[in-house]
């Protein structure tokens, strides 16, 4: 399958620092970028639209779900085929994209893993491993790590796991709706970088997770 | 005799009756809604200094005494409350988001 019509989508929140970074190693890889600013409080829109990235802007703040939701929107509107989505905290090097485009080609979801590394808080290690297990069992769907963002999919399977929740939580909503769907996935392995300001899931996130999985077995129906 | 427990819940209903009374000074409650909770406090106040009238009821259901039945009622409200409270906060969430999505998406068409 030829992939051509790749675009980014960037949800932000409070990134003057780095978006512009991530900008511009992106463009290298992609059609578009999307960067959609969260209700900031700082300059990550005008970071941001320096580099020549379209940016929509959440008046207040809703959460990463809304946000990325809002960007593929957008983005399948103007005529993106593949999305490709990624964190805007220079977590996840916009390098990789090439071997998520390459993996497109024969599969509709490519998730990612963040390699094993000591720099990753024991709390989140715990927590994905948790939230793994869970998704398996639930879901059928065998992921290394179920909440790394750095994803991407082609326009079909995003109609297909468009998510409701606004939140963290709709990195496992997408993994559920995959599963439930019988997308084709896979995934590949990536290396992150973890700044002292982690900004990511909580533990309280990741009971909600949890909580949700089972929510989203019994009453989602798509 | 009248308990201590009396003497709270009349000086609690009429602490609701002056704020129910405040909200409609402020024009935030209109003559119909005052008029609801004003009349809503006073049964709340007759049934404090009075619970022998609720006798009846209190013998139907088989509680043993009034304040059972208050108990058990304030609970019942309650639930309902949060219930009805967590339905309207899901129904604004929703809203919220779907306009400020709607926006950002608008906004830059426009550019």
């Amino acid at each position: 399958m030829k992939i051509s019509n790749v675009w980014a989508v960037i949800p932000a929140y409070n990134e003057e620092n780095n978006i512009a970074k991530i900008i511009k190693k992106a463009k290298k890889y992609v059609d578009g970028i999307i960067v959609v600013d969260d209700g900031s409080k700082d300059k990550t829109k005008e970071a941001a639209e320096k580099v020549n990235a379209v940016v929509l802007k959440h008046i207040v703040n809703l959460g990463k779900g809304a946000a990325l939701k809002t960007g593929c929107d957008y983005a399948v509107k103007n005529g993106a085929e593949f999305i490709i989505a990624l964190d805007a905290d220079a977590q996840h090097n916009p390098d990789y994209i090439p071997r998520f485009i390459e993996k497109l080609k024969k599969y509709h979801i490519v998730f990612s893993y963040r390699k094993a590394s000591s720099k990753m808080p024991f709390v989140l290690r715990f927590g994905n491993w948790f939230i793994s297990r869970i998704a398996r069992f639930l879901y059928g769907i065998s992921l290394n790590d179920t909440q790394c963002g750095f994803r991407a999919f082609s326009k079909e399977a995003y109609k297909k796991i468009r998510w409701n929740a606004s939140d963290y939580s709709m990195e496992s909503e997408m993994i559920s709706k995959a599963g439930k769907q019988r997308l084709k996935y896979v995934q590949i392995p990536i290396q992150t970088i973890y700044s002292d300001k982690y900004k990511g899931t909580t533990i309280m996130d990741g009971i909600k997770i949890v909580l949700s999985m089972f929510w989203w077995k019994l009453f989602n129906n798509r | 005799m009248v308990l201590g427990i009396q003497i709270a819940g009349f000086l609690f209903g009429l602490f609701m009756i002056y704020y129910s009374f405040l909200n409609f000074k402020r024009k935030e409650f209109t003559v119909k809604e005052f008029s609801f909770w004003l009349f809503l406090w006073i049964i709340f106040i007759i049934i404090t200094l009075f619970p022998f009238i609720l006798d009846p009821i209190v013998k139907t259901f088989g509680f043993f005494r009034t304040l059972d039945l208050l108990i058990i009622s304030g609970f019942l409200f309650l639930i309902a409350a949060i219930f009805y409270t967590y339905t309207i906060t899901r129904k604004n969430q929703k809203q919220l988001e779907t306009i400020v999505r709607a926006m950002a998406m608008k906004r830059n068409k426009g550019k």
